[in-house]
């Protein structure tokens, strides 16, 4: 319904103000919302305050979920505050000073790169491919489209203890075919210094992947079909159709899964922490999460950690509003 | 009207009856996960809460690694639990910030002189008892008797002995590739933080300055271990050891992947019995030496395994806590809870280790050889808690810090990744002292 036609927006309610709110500063706008709120009959203004009063139980949900623990976080940051002990005294940017020199900030930010750049690609990737394979009609294609969603559904934990299982260097199944099929002569430390972060990044493509292929999957089912048949009749070959048909069909949902699983995978905390700490040589995949989380609950800093969760999303947020200003087009489609 | 207030009265009356009845909850965490030791613990429980039917004892097993965080987690909500294992380091750091209920009614009715000396200095401050162990156990070098025997070796009294004796356990195929390695170690930061410190006072050296807090990693003796280390990595133990959880050293040991463990336990004889090649899993096949020392040391050190049980002060229902800990340590139910893990779970009390009912246990007689090893370190005054060296070291109050941050552990990783030893212990030594002020206890 637009504005002409709907004639309680003609009557300049908060509604019909939104719209024009384009130009001027927030007081111009509260006055103008105060003027019409109060230019309504008497009647109308009631109906809208029960509007309001009906939002107001989300509107503090939101606020109290939301916002105070982003603003509490920010607060915290500004603290050299005991994790468990009332003890905090206020000392402004010091916790950001400090973490600006800290080599371990540094190291944490780098491996959280590496681990969710790697991770997001080969989700990407291999989601896409996934789903496309499976948008096709087989034999037994719903059985498939059933077995391929397992690794999302199974809890964290359980996917960690299997893939440790699989890659001890000891005992596990990994290094006993590679061992004797010769792919290699002595077993590899999957989960030694020096692997651990391929192992995690595989695990969690493993574990992720589904996501992805369940969300391009929904979407391709929803592309019609005749486009395909016209591009057939013009001999335009698989891979063209997919260039010119399937992949501008697509994009719109995949700026909201890449912009998703970039923020799940920069964030994630519990299958890196149990890969890693459990491991050992946890200090080779401590990304920005997991260091957050041993300044507040083993350093016992709570400032410090809640300055690297601001950080992190600070950081989140100027990627996504750059995200947005790249692809435009993608985001209004998405 | 009358009928009314009637009506309100005896409603209120009733709810507050109800209120009055609510059971007491006391909330119990401990470290002692294996199912036995918490059918064990519940059946203790239950006998309690018959002769005590206004309270209600919800036990939790915790893994190792986790109990410090959940802890911490629980105090930072205000909501602890009424008592909880805590390493010493955790009930001292508690005890400084004033978190702990005093256990000396407990020490009383257990009776002071009856529990032994190693488990008196674990948490005990200003001459009272602030946390009194549930058991203790020392970490055990445990070695193929058959394979030592088989290659005619001796016990090894240094470090250079001892890489000489993994050496030459460990085995190779006709490829040259490894199928038994001389030595299996947790790579864990748990027990890389305990055998930091046990080394280090096997070599005579230090962590700290007692006097001012000052860490002394870049002291030789220090040094000398993270050179150890580098041995060890380069020459005994699996490559890939730094991600092997402590349940794997047991296993690689078990299932003859490795010839010792240097951190072993009474806990591993239960392993090596399920585990072990059939006819193999006796203490004629795996066998206990005392630990070698240090180029800089003149005696051995092991760790002490004996989490003191901590009651937080300000938990719903610390009295409750303390009453139940009596009855847990009559001795009855503690040798209930003892024989669950009968090589591992040795008595606190010097009364129930001479009692014929704790000895009437056919495991703790198989593998008494091990027993009477943890008695060695512990009348010698040779095992500490983890990360202590000196028990002074206990008053320290950033330990826990220390312990958490990951400090020493990532200075063994950098010393066994090729970094020399003394840049690995300077840059240790930096983060240390950081911490430690940034703390507020920078006392040089």
């Amino acid at each position: 319904m637009d504005n002409l036609s709907n004639p309680r927006r003609r009557q300049g309610s908060p509604a019909a103000s939104d719209s024009q709110m384009g130009v001027g500063g927030t007081g111009q706008r509260l006055m103008r919302f105060a003027g019409d709120f109060f230019r309504v009959s008497k009647g109308e203004r009631s109906e809208q305050v029960a509007g309001y009063l009906t939002i107001m139980p989300a509107l503090f949900l939101i606020l109290g979920l939301t916002l105070y623990p982003v603003g509490y976080s920010i607060w915290l940051s500004l603290l050299e505050k005991h994790s468990f002990f009332p003890q905090e005294r206020f000392i402004g940017l010091s916790n950001y000073i400090y973490l600006w020199s800290d080599p371990e900030f540094w190291s944490s930010f780098w491996l959280g790169l590496v681990y969710s750049f790697w991770t997001i690609f080969f989700q990407i990737i291999l989601g896409v491919a996934a789903a496309l394979i499976l948008n096709e009609a087989f034999i037994g294609r719903n059985l498939i489209r059933g077995i391929v969603l397992f690794p999302y559904m199974i809890p964290t934990i359980v996917a960690v203890i299997l893939w440790k299982w699989l890659l001890n260097d000891m005992y596990g199944v990994v290094n006993y075919w590679l061992v004797a099929f010769g792919i290699v002569q002595e077993p590899i430390s999957w989960l030694g210094a020096d692997h651990i972060m391929f192992s995690v990044v595989l695990m969690s493509i493993w574990q992720f992947f589904p996501f992805v292929l369940l969300t391009i999957l929904a979407r391709l089912q929803t592309i019609p079909e005749k486009l395909y048949e016209a591009a057939k009749v013009d001999g335009a070959s698989a891979f063209k159709r997919f260039i010119h048909i399937t992949l501008p069909q697509i994009r719109g949902i995949l700026f909201v899964v890449i912009l998703l699983r970039s923020i799940w995978m920069f964030t994630k905390f519990d299958t890196v922490w149990l890969m890693g700490e459990g491991a050992g040589a946890g200090r080779f995949i401590r990304t920005l999460p997991v260091y957050a989380y041993m300044r507040t609950m083993t350093y016992y800093q709570a400032g410090l950690g809640a300055a690297l969760a601001v950080i992190m999303f600070l950081l989140l947020v100027i990627c996504t509003i750059v995200y947005f200003r790249m692809f435009r087009e993608e985001a209004d489609i998405g | 009207m009358k009928r009314g207030i009637l009506i309100v009265i005896l409603i209120l009356g009733m709810t507050s009856f109800a209120w009055g009845a609510e059971k007491k909850v006391v909330r119990i965490w401990h470290t002692e996960s294996e199912a036995q030791t918490i059918a064990a613990f519940q059946s203790i429980i239950d006998e309690y809460e018959k002769t005590h039917p206004d309270v209600t004892i919800k036990q939790e097993g915790l893994a190792w690694g986790d109990l410090e965080a959940k802890l911490t987690a629980a105090l930072a909500a205000g909501a602890p639990p009424e008592a909880s294992h805590g390493q010493a380091i955790t009930c001292a750091s508690f005890y400084q910030k004033g978190l702990l209920r005093d256990q000396e009614d407990i020490a009383e009715s257990v009776g002071k002189d009856n529990i032994f000396e190693a488990c008196r200095n674990l948490c005990r401050f200003e001459g009272k008892y602030y946390g009194i162990t549930h058991s203790p156990n020392t970490n055990l070098l445990i070695y193929r008797k058959d394979i030592f025997k088989k290659k005619g070796l001796k016990p090894p009294k240094t470090w250079d002995e001892f890489i000489k004796v993994a050496e030459a356990m460990t085995e190779k195929d006709a490829k040259g590739r490894v199928t038994r390695y001389g030595l299996s170690l947790p790579g864990v930061p748990l027990f890389v933080n305990i055998l930091m410190a046990e080394l280090t006072n096997a070599n005579g050296g230090r962590l700290f300055d007692l006097k001012t807090g000052r860490p002394t990693f870049t002291e030789k003796p220090v040094i000398e271990v993270l050179d150890f280390y580098k041995k060890l990595n380069d020459k005994v133990l699996p490559p890939g050891w730094l991600g092997h959880g402590y349940l794997d050293t047991f296993t690689n040991l078990a299932t003859g992947k490795a010839a010792m463990v240097y951190q072993g336990h009474g806990r591993s004889a239960g392993y090596i019995e399920k585990y072990a090649p059939r006819g193999m899993g006796t203490p004629e096949y795996f066998g206990v030496m005392i630990k070698p020392h240090g180029p800089s040391g003149k005696q051995t050190a092991a760790q002490i395994d004996a989490e003191p049980w901590m009651i937080f002060k300000n938990s719903k229902y610390p009295e409750e806590a303390a009453d139940s800990l009596k009855f847990f340590f009559t001795e009855g139910p503690y040798i209930k809870y003892l024989h669950s893990v009968p090589v591992h779970l040795l008595p606190t009390l010097k009364s129930v280790r001479a009692s014929a009912a704790y000895q009437d246990n056919a495991m703790y007689r198989r593998w008494t050889e091990w027993v009477e090893m943890d008695y060695y370190y512990f009348e010698r005054d040779l095992a500490k808690p983890t990360l202590v060296v000196k028990w002074d070291d206990l008053k320290l109050p950033f330990m826990l810090e220390i312990f958490g941050s990951n400090i020493l552990v990532d200075m063994v990783t950098d010393a066994v990744r090729g970094m020399p030893s003394a840049q690995a212990a300077a840059k240790a030594q930096e983060r240390a002292e950081e911490l430690i002020t940034k703390l507020g206890h920078k006392r040089w």
